[in-house]
């Protein structure tokens, strides 16, 4: 009995460790991400990523870091390279998790990177992808707030690119707010939780 | 047992106490610190990322021998293997991948346009919205250096070579009749619709060794694997309607189109006089559809492509006097078909066919002539991958060829002519980077062919070598041959393979939405077909006696980065070239090879009307033509061409589009050749004619309209 509960001892310990040890790593790199350290805080996730090969919430933050950065950078080289790296981890997160709504707008938000960098070159090839890919987490998701939110944001791009209408979008706005704090998932740590201060930005435009 | 937890418990302790430092350096091949490489224990979290020096530090509770990898983007991983206490103070330096971003990359002699390929020249979008080309992408790529305008033509005649020289290719497989039929002076058009394509390759020379068949140059044109969604196209012309649809199942998809082109409408509001009258305008019926299953390793298309049209023409002829009727009716079915395979060890295979059959129906005033050509091209490649720095192609091919004619005359003379032909190649390439700055591409390529019993073999060689951050170095070597054209072939079996050699050296220079190219090239041609008619004929005496050269500097910019909205592109080719081919009683430059041709090609973006407005300019000197009245063979010129086009595509919302184009704005009178009487008048003057277009400027007007679920695409990329 005695060995029975020293084995199940270390075998919780151990599991507790790694886990604490997972949470640790996510935490610090969040950290690191929110003090705007970019390679810092992509290199920790991939190094997560690395180590834990059957998870794909470290490759879709190694991912998302380099996405994010690359918003706004005027440096061709060094997009390029976000991007590339941003596009080879989403690849992974997708193998690990196929059909992850999280996933597909994660790869229409890389797509939008490169139209915001040079729309001329990239627009017509990719806005018809990003259309699919929100379709898609549409379909798979449709209370989830950021697809709605993601795909009411490209909608409305669109929109007042030609001139049109945007209050309808308005409306998945406001939709994805409510949804923003009932319907996250908090059992999974680190599951994906932003947009919702975008949401609320945008949606004070609408209104103004 | 106690004793043991006890021991188990101090072990966690101590090892968790017992701290050991990894450090080092990190530096690439020439000694720059790299920075932001991520260090780290394989399998752990422990590491670091490289400062600016290209240092790194970390801790580890880790003990006995672990890996630690070192990885960038861009350069090949680096692993040290070792007991933790060891790794210290290490020195560590990282090789650039090769076949990364920013490499070296063997483009001598090419153009291509396409989405992600480094050496883009053109993205698909600029060959459908290029002033003057009214979506046709081969008067596109006729912007292109190295091509010559011969517009009453609308065939590619690339460096020298004639139109016959060059061949095209849809997904590795021969297309045989790539051109819409037509007769002398009304030009031509590429049968294909662009926006079947994801990318194009035109390569003005020195082409890999997987193609053959062709003197001058080769046109690859990749389909699309999945397509981007479902839609209907519906589009409403000056010239003509079509529709189309794609439908999407998962990992299978269908795109079909049809069109019918008539150009009666047109002619009855703006005739066409120049030296010809319709009795029946130019009318076609045409549809293609591309079936396409992706799987997890291969894909598999299908693409077919049908057209019917007819024309009845009455054209000026100085040896008439009145007008001299051709009517002509053709029928093209072609398919392709195509198998690739991807498996676990880098290698892949790739299978396909491509059959056509062509059949033309030709009255000339009372003569008519019946042809049937029927073409297959059968091709089984191979490609491994043995690392990212050498790649191996090979593969064999058959080309055959059934081909038959009946001439009848008015006086009921009767001529069949026919020939069958089965022709076998064979290639090996091999690609070799040895950095990211030099590569080599090594190739041979062996031919048979069975009606004229010849064998040849051709080398290719490409080099390239990266100067610098944007430049690049590119030299080219290749022999090159063809087949006689069916014209001589079908009478006289007796002839050898044409051949020509291409000398190749490329400067190219990419920087941030700006693109230069300068290219020098020599080719020798040899073994040209003669003959001593005026044209080849059954009777006529053939030889391989003919032989010439050509030399030139094509030149090419691009930039669409310095203007806010607008992109141009320029380019200038000077050619210098002589020929004894044919029926030419000497070398001399031929008809459709002037010596200075420059075009600009402008397209800009208006915010405000939503509007793309594109001019193109082009221009070429005077093009050689022969006048009996004097002693010079081909020792005329004919003034220099110009034309001025204009477009403009207007998004009036995001699924309709009005498109509007004009060529040769300015009306000028361009004048492409003489023809000269047969025989002199009394007073020993042979008489001629002036060669124009059927009418000076063009003008087309298209509504296009695309219903697509989610509402955003339009055919502004079809156009």
């Amino acid at each position: 009995m005695k060995k029975l509960i020293v084995i199940l001892f270390i075998a919780v310990s151990i599991s507790a460790s790694a886990q604490d040890r997972y949470t640790e790593g996510m935490s610090k790199a969040m950290q690191l991400w929110g003090e705007q350290k970019i390679t810092e805080a992509s290199n920790l996730f991939e190094r997560i990523a690395m180590a834990e090969p059957d998870n794909w919430l470290p490759y879709y933050y190694a991912s998302l870091v380099n996405t994010t950065a690359s918003f706004g950078e005027r440096d061709e080289a060094k997009l390029t390279q976000q991007l590339e790296k941003a596009k080879e981890f989403v690849d992974v997160a997708k193998n690990i998790s196929p059909e992850n709504p999280e996933i597909l707008i994660l790869e229409a938000m890389i797509n939008t990177a490169w139209i915001a960098y040079d729309g001329e070159t990239y627009g017509m090839t990719l806005s018809g992808k990003n259309t699919k890919l929100y379709n898609e987490a549409m379909q798979l998701a449709p209370n989830n707030p950021r697809v709605i939110f993601s795909k009411a944001e490209w909608d409305m791009g669109s929109a007042r690119y030609f001139g049109k209408d945007t209050t309808p979008y308005c409306e998945d706005v406001q939709r994805a707010l409510e949804l923003f704090d009932a319907t996250e998932s908090k059992e999974v740590p680190f599951y994906p939780n932003w947009g919702e201060d975008r949401a609320k930005q945008v949606l004070a435009q609408c209104q103004s | 047992m106690k004793f043991f937890v006890l021991v188990l418990f101090l072990a966690i302790i101590w090892t968790s106490s017992a701290q050991q430092t990894i450090s080092g350096n990190v530096v690439d091949t020439s000694g720059n610190p790299i920075v932001g490489a991520n260090v780290y224990l394989e399998g752990t979290y422990d590491g670091s990322s490289t400062d600016e020096a290209g240092n790194f530090s970390f801790q580890t509770a880790e003990t006995g021998t672990q890996t630690l990898v070192i990885s960038m983007m861009a350069f090949e991983p680096h692993y040290e293997i070792g007991e933790v206490s060891y790794l210290k103070n290490l020195k560590i330096k990282l090789i650039e991948a090769v076949n990364q971003l920013g490499g070296v990359t063997l483009s001598a002699g090419t153009f291509e346009a396409g989405d992600n390929s480094k050496v883009s020249v053109l993205k698909p979008l600029d060959i459908v919205t290029t002033a003057g080309a009214a979506g046709d992408f081969v008067a596109a790529l006729q912007t292109l250096p190295g091509t010559t305008t011969v517009n009453e033509d609308g065939r590619l005649f690339v460096r020298g070579g004639s139109a016959e020289e060059t061949q095209v290719f849809i997904d590795g497989l021969r297309v045989f009749q790539p051109f819409n039929a037509t007769t002398n002076n009304v030009p031509t058009r590429g049968r294909f619709s662009p926006f079947l394509f994801k990318g194009i390759t035109f390569s003005t020379g020195g082409y890999s060794a997987e193609y053959g068949q062709a003197l001058s140059s080769v046109l690859l044109l990749n389909t699309t694997d999945v397509p981007d969604e479902e839609k209907t196209d519906i589009s409403v012309m000056s010239v003509g309607g079509g529709v189309g649809h794609t439908k999407i199942w998962d990992k299978t998809s269908l795109s079909i189109n049809a069109s019918y082109i008539n150009l009666s409408p047109y002619e009855a509001l703006i005739p066409s006089t120049q030296g010809m009258e319709w009795n029946d305008p130019y009318e076609s019926i045409s549809g293609e559809s591309v079936f396409r299953v992706k799987g997890n390793r291969s894909m598999f298309k299908f693409y077919t492509g049908f057209n019917h049209a007819t024309l009845d023409i009455a054209q000026e002829d100085i040896n008439f006097e009145d007008l001299v009727r051709f009517r002509l009716k053709n029928r093209n079915l072609y398919f392709n078909t195509s198998y690739k395979h991807f498996f676990e060890n880098n290698w892949s295979i790739f299978s396909g066919v491509s059959m056509a059959n062509d059949v033309n129906e030709i009255a000339i005033m009372e003569d008519t002539v019946d042809t049937e050509e029927i073409n297959s091209h059968i091709k089984i490649a191979a490609k491994k991958g043995f690392s990212n720095r050498f790649e191996l192609n090979t593969g064999v091919e058959l080309f055959s060829t059934n081909y038959e004619e009946t001439y009848q005359d008015s006086d009921g003379f009767t001529f069949n002519g026919s020939y069958d032909d089965v022709l076998v190649a064979g290639f090996l390439e091999g690609d070799i980077f040895f950095s990211q700055k030099f590569a080599l591409k090594l190739g041979a390529r062996a031919e048979h062919s069975n009606v004229l019993n010849r064998f040849s073999i051709s080398p290719r060689l490409s080099l390239a070598y990266k100067s610098g951050e944007n430049g690049q170095f590119s030299l080219a070597y290749g022999d090159f041959y063809q087949k006689p054209l069916t014209e001589s072939i079908k009478f006289d079996q007796s002839l050898d393979l044409e051949k020509t050699s291409h000398y190749i050296l490329n400067y190219q220079y990419l920087d941030n939405g700006k693109t230069f190219r300068a290219e020098a090239y020599y080719k020798d041609y040899d073994d040209l077909v003669k003959f001593d008619t005026q044209l080849p004929e059954f009777n006529s005496e053939y030889s391989n006696l003919g032989k010439g050269y050509a030399t030139g500097i094509d030149v090419f910019w691009r930039d669409n980065k310095s203007i806010g909205n607008l992109d141009y592109w320029a380019s200038y080719s000077y050619l210098n070239t002589k020929r004894d081919y044919r029926n030419f009683t000497e070398a001399a430059t031929p008809n459709f090879a002037p010596q200075h041709n420059f075009s600009v090609v402008t397209k800009y973006w208006v915010e405000k009307l939503r509007s793309q407005i594109g001019v193109s300019y082009s221009f070429s000197s005077g093009r050689p033509y022969n006048n009996p009245n004097t002693q010079d063979f081909m020792g005329e010129k004919t003034k220099s061409y110009n034309n001025l086009s204009f477009n403009m595509a207007y998004l009036i919302d995001q699924q309709k589009i009005l498109y509007f184009s004009v060529s040769n704005v300015l009306s000028f009178n361009n004048v492409s050749n003489y023809q000269y009487a047969n025989v002199p008048d009394n007073t020993g003057f042979y008489d001629r004619r002036a060669i124009t277009p059927p009418a000076d400027s063009f003008f087309f007007v298209g509504f296009f309209w695309t219903i697509s679920t989610n509402k955003t695409s339009n055919q502004l990329d079809n156009l």
